[in-house]
C-alpha cells in the first residue's frame, strides 16, 4: 500500500507540464514532452503524462484546449511536432493508425453506413486476416458483451443512438487493443441517456480490462467514468489526479473554477504558522482560518476557494469567531435535491451556499431579502497560490 | 345565394397557381418530347414514297372508311442481321460502354481529389472542369482534329516521342495518326462527357465523412484497402449516375465519331444520319431512332430504379 502511494506520487510529479520524467518512470502509456503545432498555432504544449495499465483516464477541458489533438496523436491521426509516445514499451512515433495496437471510438461513432452491425464489428478482424470461423466467434462474443446479439443484421441507421454507441464500442474492442481511445463518447446522446450509458460503458470497459484514454468537455462525465483526470487548458495540463483530488484539492484557480462551482475569494496571508494559517480578505469581515500549514509567506496574495456545498447557511449567527459572513439573500436557484443561495455580503461580494433539501419545503424558511449567515469549517477550503 | 356557388364552381374548375408550377414541366415534355416522338413513331410505320413529305400516310380516309396501315417492314429490316443495323447498335453500345469506363477512370480520381481540396479550391476546380463546356461543343471537337492529326504540333510530338509507333504496335491505330481511328472517338467522348461524370461523382464524394476513413485506418485498413471497402461502395450512387449520364448520350453520339472517328467507326448515330440525309429514307430512319430510344430506355429505367431504391433506403 505504502509503495503504491509512493508510485502514485511519483507519477503525479511526472504528470503535467513540467520537467522531463525521471528515466524509468513506470507507465503503460507514456507521453513524453509531446508538442503539436499547426501552422504556428500551438495546440499541445510540451506535455508529459503517464497512464497505468487498466486505467480509464480522462483528458478534460474546454474546446480548443488541445485534448482532442493529444488523443489524435495517440491514435496516429496527427503526428507530434516534438516528443515521444510509448505504449507498453513500444515507441509509437511514425507509426500510421493501421499499425498501432490502438483502437478508437469516434465522436458520433463513424460507423460504416453500408455495413451491418456484425460487418462493422468484423471489419477490423478482417484486416488482420483472421479465419472466418474465428471472426464469427469473436463478433458473437462482442455482440454478447454489448448485448446487441439480436440486432446483428441491422444497418447503423436502423439503430438508436445508444445502440449505435454500443456497436462503436464493440467495433473498437473487437481487436482487443492495448489502448482504447474514446472521443467525446457521450457527445451524441441526450442528457438522460448519457448518465445511464456512462456507467454501462465503464462496466463494459472494465470487463475487458483494456486501458482507456477518453476525451471529454463534460466534467460530470469525466468524474463519473474516469479513474484519473488530466485537466487541460490552452494546450497544457493543469492538473492530474483522481476525480475527488481534482475536486477537493484543485492545484490552481483554473482547476478550482473549471470543475464544479466555487466561491473564489481573494485574500492575503496574514499569519503563516506551521499548524495554521489565517487570511485577510477585503471581501469578508472576519478572518479566514485554515487548520493546517501551507507553503506560502506572509503578505502573499492568494485565492481562497471554497465550494458552495461546504458552506452552512442559516439565520442564526454561528458561534465560531472566523470563517463566517453575513449577507442578504439575493437569488435562490432551486434544483430540487438542493438549493443554491446567492448571498450578497456587505463588501458587495456574492457568495454561494448550497442547502440540501432533506425535508420537503425546508427551503421555504429562507427567502429573498432575508439576512442570513454563512459559515464553513477550518479545512473546508483550499488556498491557491497560482 | 346562387352567386357564391357559381364562383365556387368557377374557382374549382379554373386551375390554381399550383397547377402552373406542376404543369410547366409536363407541358414541356408534351410539346418537346411526346408530340415529336409520336410523329417519329408514326413515320416509322409508314412506307417510303417519292413525295413531299417522302413517306405514305398511315391513315387512309376513303369516304366513311378509315384504314390504319401499319408498315412493319422498316423494323423487320432493322432486325435482319445481314443489313448491319444490329451490328451498328452493338458497336454503338460497345464504343459507348468503353468510353464510359474510360471517362470513369479519368473522372473518378479527378472528383476524388477535388472533393478533398479545401472548400475554396473545390469551387475553382469544379469551375475549371465545367469551363470548357461554355464554348461550343462543335468547336471543341474540331479542336481535337488539330490536336490529333499527324501534321499538328501534338501529332508531330507524338511521332517524335515514339507514341505513334507504340500505339501502332499495340494495334490501336493503323496509319501514322490517331485522328480517324476508334481511339480518337474514345478520346473525343471522354473529353466531351467528362464534366457529366465528374459532377455527380464530386457531389457524392464531397459528402463523405472523413472520419469513416479514419475509422477504417484505425481498425487496421491500409489506405488503398480503406478506399476499396469504404469510399468506393459509398460512392456507388455517384458512379452509376455518372456512367448513365455519359453512356446514354454517348450511344447516340453522331458528331464525335463523324468528325474524329474513321470510316470504320460504326455508330448508330451515323447510320441514322445516313438514312435521313443520304438515302432520304425517312421511315427507316425513324425506325432506327425508335429502336435506339428503346435501347436507351433500358439503362435509364435501371438508373431510375437504383435512384428510387436509394431514396427509399434513406427513408427507412
Amino acid at each position: 500500500m505504502g509503495t503504491d502511494m509512493a508510485a502514485v506520487e511519483q507519477q503525479q510529479a511526472v504528470a503535467g507540464h513540467g520537467p522531463s520524467p525521471t528515466p524509468g518512470a513506470e507507465g503503460y502509456l507514456r507521453i513524453v514532452e509531446v508538442r503539436k503545432e499547426f501552422d504556428g498555432f500551438l495546440a499541445v504544449d510540451d506535455t508529459n503524462l503517464s497512464i497505468r495499465k487498466g486505467e480509464i483516464f480522462a483528458l478534460l477541458g474546454g474546446s480548443g484546449c488541445g485534448k482532442s489533438t493529444l488523443l489524435r496523436c495517440l491514435g496516429g491521426f496527427e503526428h507530434p511536432t516534438a516528443g515521444k509516445i510509448f505504449l507498453d514499451g513500444q515507441e509509437l512515433n511514425g507509426l500510421p493508425p493501421y499499425e498501432r495496437p490502438i483502437n478508437m471510438m469516434f465522436q458520433s461513432y463513424a460507423l460504416f453506413p453500408h455495413m451491418s452491425v456484425e460487418q462493422n464489428i468484423a471489419f477490423g478482424l478482417k484486416q488482420d486476416r483472421m479465419s472466418k470461423p474465428d471472426i464469427a466467434r469473436r463478433v458473437e462474443e462482442m455482440l454478447a458483451l454489448v448485448q446487441l446479439g439480436r440486432l446483428a443484421r441491422r444497418k447503423p441507421h436502423q439503430l438508436s443512438g445508444g445502440q449505435q454507441q454500443r456497436v462503436a464500442l464493440a467495433r473498437s474492442l473487437a481487436k482487443d487493443p492495448k489502448l482504447l481511445l474514446l472521443d467525446e463518447p457521450m457527445g451524441a446522446l441526450d442528457k438522460k441517456l448519457r448518465t445511464q450509458m456512462q456507467l454501462e460503458l465503464v462496466s463494459i470497459i472494465e470487463k475487458t480490462g483494456v486501458t482507456c484514454v477518453m476525451v471529454t468537455h463534460d466534467q460530470e462525465e469525466a468524474m463519473t467514468m474516469a479513474t484519473r483526470i488530466a485537466l487541460m487548458d490552452a494546450g497544457r495540463i493543469r492538473q492530474v489526479g483522481t476525480p475527488d483530488e481534482i475536486y477537493e484539492q484543485p492545484a490552481n484557480r483554473f482547476a478550482a473554477s473549471f470543475i464544479g462551482s466555487v466561491n473564489m475569494i481573494t485574500a492575503v496571508i496574514d499569519q503563516d504558522e506551521p499548524e495554521f494559517v489565517t487570511l485577510r480578505s477585503p471581501q469578508l469581515d472576519t478572518a479566514i482560518y485554515i487548520g493546517h500549514g501551507i507553503s506560502g509567506f506572509e503578505g502573499q496574495e492568494v485565492s481562497f476557494a471554497v465550494r458552495p456545498e461546504k458552506l452552512g447557511i442559516g439565520k442564526d449567527e454561528p458561534a465560531q469567531p472566523h470563517n463566517k459572513a453575513r449577507g442578504v439573500i439575493e437569488d435562490i436557484a432551486y434544483f430540487g435535491s438542493h438549493s443554491v443561495y446567492h448571498v450578497k455580503l456587505a463588501s458587495g461580494f456574492t457568495i454561494m451556499a448550497n442547502f440540501a433539501n432533506v425535508q420537503r419545503w425546508a427551503s421555504e424558511s429562507m427567502t429573498w431579502g432575508d439576512t442570513v449567515w454563512v459559515w464553513w469549517g477550518d479545512n473546508d477550503g483550499v488556498v491557491l497560490t497560482q | 345565394m346562387s352567386a357564391p356557388t357559381v364562383f365556387g364552381l368557377l374557382r374549382r374548375i379554373t386551375p390554381g397557381p399550383r397547377w402552373g408550377v406542376i404543369g410547366i414541366p409536363y407541358l414541356w415534355m408534351l410539346v418537346f418530347f411526346a408530340i415529336p416522338f409520336l410523329i417519329v413513331l408514326k413515320i416509322s410505320f409508314a412506307r417510303l414514297a417519292i413525295a413531299m413529305p417522302p413517306y405514305t400516310p398511315i391513315l387512309e380516309v376513303d369516304n366513311a372508311e378509315v384504314a390504319l396501315k401499319l408498315n412493319l417492314s422498316n423494323f423487320l429490316q432493322l432486325g435482319a442481321l445481314q443489313n448491319g443495323y444490329i451490328a451498328a447498335y452493338l458497336s454503338s453500345l460497345k464504343i459507348a460502354a468503353i468510353a464510359t469506363l474510360l471517362t470513369l477512370l479519368v473522372g473518378y480520381p479527378m472528383a476524388y481529389v477535388i472533393a478533398r481540396l479545401p472548400p475554396s479550391g473545390r469551387n475553382i476546380a469544379m469551375m475549371l472542369v465545367v469551363l470548357p463546356s461554355w464554348t461550343s461543343f462543335l468547336i471543341r471537337v474540331y479542336a481535337w482534329i488539330g490536336i490529333l492529326k499527324s501534321s499538328g504540333p501534338v501529332g508531330r510530338l507524338l511521332e517524335k516521342t515514339g507514341v505513334i509507333d507504340a500505339l501502332q504496335s499495340l494495334g490501336w491505330i493503323e496509319g501514322r495518326q490517331i485522328l480517324y481511328t476508334p481511339l480518337a472517338t474514345y478520346i473525343g467522348i471522354v473529353y466531351c462527357y467528362l464534366p457529366f461524370m465528374v459532377l455527380p461523382l464530386y457531389t457524392n464524394l464531397v459528402k463523405h465523412d472523413g472520419r469513416l476513413l479514419e475509422a477504417a485506418y484505425d481498425l487496421g485498413a491500409r489506405p488503398w484497402k480503406a478506399f476499396l471497402k469504404i469510399t468506393l461502395p459509398l460512392s456507388r450512387a455517384g458512379i452509376i449516375a455518372g456512367c448513365m449520364l455519359v453512356m446514354i448520350p454517348a450511344v447516340g453520339e453522331f458528331v464525335i465519331p463523324e468528325l474524329l472517328g474513321g470510316p470504320d467507326t460504326l455508330m448508330i448515330g451515323r447510320v441514322l444520319w445516313n438514312e435521313f440525309f443520304a438515302n432520304r429514307d425517312w421511315p427507316l430512319a425513324s425506325a432506327v431512332a425508335i429502336a435506339m430510344l428503346v435501347l436507351l430506355l433500358i439503362p435509364i429505367l435501371v438508373f431510375n430504379r437504383v435512384q428510387q431504391r436509394q431514396i427509399e433506403g434513406r427513408l427507412t
